[in-house]
């Protein structure tokens, strides 16, 4: 099973269920397969851990990204590059959108309502059912329909995101499975795919999943912490 | 109930509603915004209040207000409204309140910037307010310390009539960890009849209670001061928190570090251990009280040759330190303010440039 994705990817989620950690691998996932990529930052709306602060290793790997002018990078100020509009009419072979958090955050997608107009999009919401309000079915469904207000644009994926972090263990991984499957099921959203640390990987039974697994090298380190260098080829699993 | 994942801001507002506090007062700043957020779905669930103040002056006497009446309230925000409270704090620790403050710090001075800052260390242990008045300030280095310091705040603050402040910098606020709110530090109600306005009908005693700040009479506002200064010399007694690192061994330089910073502080004594390099740390888990007699303790190994200081200012709590260390060794500073967090790497650097 393989990730396939192509085309504009749309990436939403509650705040801090992942979603820039998860974009950031899946760019990296998708070059390395062959695919042409290009990631934009659209958080407007958490001045931490953002896109940007990969911006140095995603270049190194040939994937583009678009980010607010430099003099505003460390500003929470609402600006949005008219380059992201650019993006989604002539979109690379993968197009993701990296969108701030809740519905406050998916806001800025309503704004570029024009230019995802006869588009075929993918939104894909981000679930870490260890996270507070998306411990259950109802609080991610109430978070997608917010999102999806405020967007304008339906959800129409899911991606599992169980973690603790570095307290990740493997009954997590297999528990937050559970969650977003049933979640699947219940809300007839596709599960595109789930995410286990690299290396948390070798602990982990692949087989018991029915979709893919996207190995997470994690990036968005606190200062005292040393970021994964991303590999040029894939590590195994 | 198992480890949850919360960023720091979350962690902190559910900390107070499991220690038992359900008022809330605040106004918004970048980075601790996420606290009002998160308490603004929450409280209403958990039955509290959550009322946003026109300003940050406003919420500071809205905190004294509703702690003059014996509720348990807290507020939170960042450097610049908190310049903005300091007036009510000193009010509230005049009139012997209990509350929590909480500052989760940016760059200053002015409006500075919004990324992690330690520059309101002065402000916090020396008094931002008027007069002679103290904090007892906890400083968390971890999401779970937060939670721990957060909800052992209000009994801290209950037992010496004090307002207690968590200092917290933006990164504190900001990133996310697994953690876990122990039932144990939930905080049991204190009775506060002899002195709350909480309402004569509720009070077994008929005596009027009066909750004031002004002492016109020369005398009795030199008393209430002196009575002020007898619980901090205990808070200086009893409540000292420290956390010692790689003491054990023959360590050449003492770090002295708080917060987030110590944690690159940490990952630099490791490196620097693995090249056969040896430095300890203390950390101030309190900031004041100050673990003066620990460092004083700790520079008195003969291998130590010196001490370092690393803070995300341009040196504020240094002073401490030489005041700690009292001359028996040179005292160092380095830090950075403005955003950027020193490196392991540059912390490293230092320490070998103070013992070539």
């Amino acid at each position: 099973m393989e990730i396939n994705l192509t085309g504009i990817v749309v990436v939403v989620g509650n705040y801090g269920s992942g979603k820039t950690e998860v974009s950031i691998n899946l760019a990296v996932h998708r070059k390395r397969a062959g695919v042409d990529v290009r990631i934009a930052d659209l958080d407007l709306v958490n001045p931490y851990f953002r896109t940007r602060e990969a911006k140095g290793p995603l270049s190194e790997m040939g994937i583009e990204v678009v980010l607010p002018p430099d003099q505003y990078l460390h500003a929470d100020l609402p600006i949005l590059s008219p380059l992201v509009a650019g993006m989604i009419r002539q979109p690379a072979e993968l197009t993701l959108l990296d969108v701030g958090g809740d519905d406050a955050g998916a806001t800025i997608l309503a704004t570029l309502e024009d230019a995802f107009k006869n588009r075929l999009i993918r939104v894909l919401q981000v679930v870490n059912p260890l996270r507070p309000f998306t411990e259950t079915f109802e609080g991610c469904l109430k978070v997608r329909k917010e999102i999806e207000q405020a967007a304008k644009l339906a959800v129409d994926g899911i991606i599992g995101n169980a973690n603790l972090i570095d307290e990740t263990s493997a009954d997590d991984i297999y528990d937050g499975y559970e969650f977003v499957n049933g979640l699947s099921e219940q809300s007839g959203l596709a599960l595109e795919f789930i995410t286990v640390a690299r290396e948390l990987l070798p602990a982990i039974d692949v087989r018991r999943f029915s979709c893919p697994v996207l190995s997470i090298e994690r990036q968005l380190v606190p200062p005292w912490k040393k970021a994964l260098p991303f590999e040029k080829q894939s590590p195994s699993g | 109930m198992g480890k949850v994942l919360m960023k720091g801001n979350e962690a902190i507002g559910e900390a107070a509603i499991r220690a038992g506090c359900l008022n809330y007062f605040a106004y918004p700043i970048t980075p601790q915004s996420e606290v009002a957020e998160y308490l603004s779905r929450r409280l209403p669930e958990a039955g509290g209040v959550f009322l946003q103040g026109e300003s940050e002056v406003a919420v500071s006497y809205m905190i004294f207000g509703a702690a003059a009446c014996g509720e348990r309230v807290f507020t939170t925000s960042s450097s610049p409204g908190i310049s903005l409270m300091s007036e009510g704090i000193s009010y509230i620790t005049a009139a012997q309140c209990p509350a929590v403050f909480v500052n989760i710090m940016r760059g200053g001075p002015g409006l500075g910037g919004i990324l992690p800052s330690q520059a309101d260390y002065m402000q916090s242990v020396k008094g931002g307010g008027h007069g002679d008045y103290k904090l007892l300030v906890m400083a968390p280095a971890s999401v779970q310390e937060a939670v721990e310091m957060m909800m052992g705040a209000f009994a801290l603050a209950e037992k010496y009539r004090n307002p207690v402040m968590i200092l917290g910098d933006g990164l504190i606020g900001q990133m996310m960890e697994p953690v876990e709110f122990p039932d144990s530090l939930k905080a049991e109600p204190t009775n506060k009849d002899d002195w709350a306005t909480n309402g004569m009908a509720t009070r077994n005693r008929k005596r009027r209670n009066l909750v004031k700040t002004l002492y016109l009479d020369p005398e009795e506002l030199n008393s209430h001061n002196l009575m002020l200064k007898a619980k901090y010399e205990q808070m200086e007694r009893e409540e000292v928190r420290y956390e010692a690192y790689n003491v054990d061994g023959d360590y050449r330089v003492l770090i002295v570090s708080y917060g987030t910073m110590s944690r690159v502080c940490r990952t630099a004594i490791d490196n620097l251990k693995e090249q056969g390099f040896e430095v300890g740390m203390i950390r101030p888990q309190t900031v004041f009280p100050f673990p003066k007699t620990a460092i004083y303790a700790a520079v008195d190994r003969q291998s130590c040759r010196a001490v370092l200081c690393v803070e995300m200012s341009m040196g504020q709590m240094v002073e401490d330190v030489e005041r700690s260390v009292s001359g028996r060794r040179p005292v160092h500073w380095y830090g950075k303010c403005g955003g950027e967090v020193p490196t392991p790497e540059e912390v490293m650097e230092e320490v070998r440039k103070i013992v070539k």
